[in-house]
């Protein structure tokens, strides 16, 4: 070994330059962009199987065949109550459409609240109860409102953290319906 | 020859101590041991930089019994984890994978750590091989001739 300085020299570079190539590789995945997204979109729909609030069941199979959406919600998140109008609008405007149906899953409240809540909103739609949050987990919700469309063949199509207006509810559905 | 070899020898033994520990099996552990290491491994989804095992956050209470729960059922710590970055992403761990690129932010301060070592044995090896000078009756006459002369 002739010049070990300039040997070690030379690694010292190789390695800042392999460290450089991967930071500009990674350089567009922002952490907080991976943590708003969901990683379920294109994957199927986790199977879930709820109390409803007329003593029955809500499963995924129950949305078979259907473009679903589903939307996480409770009675004293006040982002959910924001989104309520949207939704009621956007409900009105396919509850006949006999391809469509929505469900409300409720995490982290209590029944005789969620009851009050949908009978003074006049609230149509289905709404199943996750008192456990295991749909809400199987899900990877992050709090409420969060919202996942899911195609007739049971894949999610498109997610959001947050509220959604009445537009990209009508988005949701489309992704929904063209999603194989 | 221990002199030539004793830095190379010390640098390994460190090497050697370091693996042991860190991958050291730590035996049979308890459900809640085995659920609150989990909890600490995990980013509460609904705070900042909080881990599920120390949030109050619902999620992350609702986490904690699913990891007890996934436990109790004989999912393995792997296969929890995987469950859990398969459904929120890599993002849900509160310290990066050791795997994939997430693997160099494991690796590299080791390399680094390496060729710093090697540096300070080649610069010490160089600084032995070095002739030591002494001064001459002749070196000391001059010296003293100067300073005499000042």
């Amino acid at each position: 070994m002739k010049h070990p300085a300039r040997i070690a020299a030379l690694a010292v570079a190789l390695v800042v330059i392999v460290f450089g190539v991967v930071l500009a590789l990674n350089v567009g995945n922002d952490p907080q962009e991976d943590a708003r997204q969901s990683h379920l979109v294109g994957k199927a729909a986790p199977a879930f199987d709820l109390p409803n609030l007329a003593g029955g069941r809500i499963t995924l199979a129950d949305v078979a065949g259907k473009s679903a959406i589903v939307n996480f919600w409770n009675s004293w998140c006040t982002p959910c109550r924001e989104e309520e109008p949207s939704l009621q609008r956007f409900y009105a405007a396919h509850k006949d459409d006999p391809d469509f149906t929505m469900i409300g899953i409720v995490r982290q409240d209590e029944t005789g609240d969620v009851k009050a809540y949908v009978n003074k909103n006049g609230i149509e739609w289905k709404v199943a109860l996750d008192p456990g949050s295991v749909a809400a987990l199987d899900f990877g919700t992050r709090g409420q409102p969060e919202t996942y469309a899911i195609s007739p063949s049971g894949v999610v199509a498109a997610a959001k953290y947050g509220p959604m207006s009445s537009k990209e509810l009508e988005l949701f559905l489309a992704a929904a319906r063209q999603t194989a | 020859m221990i002199r030539r070899w004793g830095p190379w020898i010390a640098l390994g033994l460190v090497v050697v101590i370091a693996l042991a520990v860190v991958l050291w099996p730590s035996g049979a552990q308890s459900v809640a041991a085995r659920a609150h290491d989990l909890e600490t491994e995990f980013k509460c989804p609904e705070c900042q930089g909080l881990s599920v095992a120390d949030s109050q956050a619902p999620t992350s209470r609702a986490i904690r019994a699913d990891i007890k729960r996934r436990i109790k059922a004989g999912q393995s710590d792997a296969e929890i984890r995987q469950a859990y970055i398969d459904t929120y992403g890599e993002s849900i761990l509160l310290t990066p994978q050791d795997s994939g690129v997430s693997l160099l932010v494991w690796i590299l301060p080791i390399v680094v750590l390496a060729l710093g070592a090697t540096g300070i044995v080649f610069a010490l090896r160089r600084n032995r091989d070095q002739p030591h000078l002494h001064a001459t009756e002749a070196d000391e006459r001059l010296v003293q001739r100067e300073q005499g002369d000042g």
